[in-house]
């Protein structure tokens, strides 16, 4: 996206027509290049040190080469491990994520909405972001229980202030020239905020979201890390206790590329109404 | 008619931004207000488009008073204010969200054919130049079919050579239904070529000072001796608007108050 905003004015006009076809192709050379410029380093690292171990180098006892971890991979996989702590861990995110989001949006949008209870609200609830999140664990364990609810609850908490932040100062920041023109148009209330207010608020919104998202992940490790049975979490844990490193580059791997995945998901589903924006980013602004 | 008796405006800050102004403005009338900056003539138009209300006075279209949004009053802005996330077209047909699609559509699509933007219907806002864009701003206005158009410094963030392709296009659009016009400038030529009447107002507070009919046929010649003449008049007008030193030229502000005396 940022490598076409250097094309100069009339290659942006262009690169709309037929034409341009030559031109468009090496933008979409360009556009491949890109993540693949960005493998080169991790997979030249894997790959060095797999021949590292390979030739003798090392031993890879604590830090195991790439076919060694993937061998654990495969391993948890067949015998049906993998699945359950996959399982477990993404419950308690997609639990904790949900009321994490559903209570920010909603508190974020009161507060952005109506000045009363942002006077009333924020200041407690920015007093309470302040507090990190981790000190609350052990009061969560007390009320809440050693299980699952505690770890939802801590989840939750992680993603409700990014996606409160994100609503509120969403709202707050809508251009209140382009509410008057909703106002000219005589809009009610509702279509005020379905026709104007949602769609410009929903850029921010959805990073919020993808940032929730990533503090929801943080949080389930801690979660899990304070007494689990399952989840990757415990596989983590458990391979530190029964010296596994492999095992916890495995769980590692996965968080990788579950949380990439789940990050991936918000992008796809949202790309179809932030079409707009993208093409800002395509045209480089537009004059 | 729009019928503005004794408009005024105090903000709640104590900015005392207009006082009493007066004027009738016929159907299908252009009426440009020129002024300096500080004179309330942006707070004039908002007041006429009941965006703000006036503190004191009252607004009426056709014997109803205005004190917010009316669906007869359109109104351009000095900025095109699309809304982003929709296309051209979905821009243009904004105000119509009431009828069915295919009337909207209909409309929409001779809008913009009207305004030489038929090849950018689908376009998004931020992939036109800024003419371009003020051109759908004022489609979007005009496509409700209002009776009245107001215009707030609409071409004062073009390029020189954009803003007389403008004007000149407004006037033909004006043309097809012949809406009343009420343009806030601070472009004397504009208001010129433009206007049946010029309204010259004063500041601090805000006030009419001088009222000026251009008795010219359109099209008009921005080169005629014509067209220099009145032009003079204006910029005449605003000097001495902005001097102190001379009375009100209004009678009906000033001279009225000198015989309550």
């Amino acid at each position: 996206m940022a490598m076409t905003v250097e094309l100069p004015a009339l290659e942006r006009t262009d690169a709309m027509t037929p034409k341009a076809s030559s031109k468009a192709s090496s933008a979409r050379l360009r556009r491949y290049a890109g993540p693949a410029l960005g493998l080169l380093l991790p997979v030249g690292l894997a790959m060095a040190w797999e021949i590292a171990v390979w030739l003798g180098y090392s031993n890879g006892r604590l830090v195991p080469p790439p076919t060694k971890i993937f061998a654990t991979i495969m391993e948890m996989a067949k015998s049906g491990e993998l699945s359950r702590h996959v399982s477990a861990t993404l419950s308690r995110v997609g639990a904790g994520f949900g009321l994490g989001v559903v209570a920010g949006t909603l508190l974020g949008a009161i507060s952005g909405y109506w000045d009363l209870a942002r006077r009333l609200l924020d200041p407690t609830v920015q007093a309470l972001r302040a507090i990190p999140s981790l000190a609350w664990v052990p009061l969560f364990i007390l009320w809440l229980g050693i299980f699952e609810t505690s770890k939802v609850a801590l989840i939750a908490a992680g993603v409700f202030f990014p996606v409160y932040l994100g609503v509120m100062g969403a709202i707050l920041s809508v251009d209140r020239k382009i509410v008057e023109v909703g106002r000219t148009f005589r809009l009610s209330g509702p279509a005020m905020i379905r026709r104007i207010l949602l769609p410009a608020v929903l850029p921010a919104y959805v990073v919020a979201l993808r940032v929730g998202l990533g503090l929801g992940w943080m949080f389930v490790v801690a979660a899990e890390l304070m007494g689990a049975s399952e989840g990757l979490g415990y596989l983590l844990l458990d391979g530190q206790q029964l010296g596994k490193p492999a095992q916890i580059l495995a769980a590692i791997v996965i968080f990788a590329i579950l949380g990439k995945t789940t990050d991936w998901l918000i992008e796809i589903v949202t790309a179809p109404l932030l079409r707009w924006q993208d093409a800002f980013g395509r045209q480089g602004g537009g004059g | 008619m729009l019928a503005l008796d004794r408009v005024g405006k105090t903000y709640p800050n104590g900015v005392h931004a207009l006082e009493r102004f007066s004027a009738d403005i016929r159907r299908g009338e252009i009426v440009a207000i020129i002024g300096g900056s500080g004179c309330g003539k942006s707070t004039l138009l908002r007041a006429i488009a009941g965006l703000d209300r006036a503190s004191t006075g009252t607004v009426r279209l056709d014997e109803e008073a205005i004190t917010s949004p009316h669906a007869k009053i359109g109104i351009i802005f000095q900025e095109p204010r699309l809304l982003p996330w929709l296309s051209v077209a979905d821009n243009i047909g904004f105000g119509l969200s009431d009828q069915p699609a295919n009337v909207r559509g209909g409309k929409v699509l001779r809008a913009l054919a009207r305004v030489g933007l038929a090849d950018k219907a689908k376009a998004w806002p931020r992939e036109l130049s800024g003419g371009q864009a003020q051109r759908v701003a004022i489609a979007r206005a005009l496509v409700p079919q209002p009776e009245v158009l107001l215009l707030d410094e609409p071409f004062s963030a073009l390029d020189a050579f954009t803003r007389r392709d403008l004007q000149d296009h407004l006037l033909d659009l004006w043309n097809d239904t012949r809406p009343t016009l009420v343009l806030v400038t601070h472009d004397v030529d504009e208001a010129v070529v433009l206007a049946d009447r010029v309204l010259v107002m004063r500041p601090r507070p805000g006030r009419l000072f001088e009222e000026i009919k251009i008795n010219l046929a359109r099209p008009r010649d921005r080169q005629s001796p014509h067209f220099d003449n009145f032009k003079r008049r204006v910029l005449t007008a605003l000097d001495r608007s902005l001097d102190r030193n001379v009375p009100d030229a209004d009678p009906k502000s000033t001279a009225g108050e000198a015989m309550w005396w």
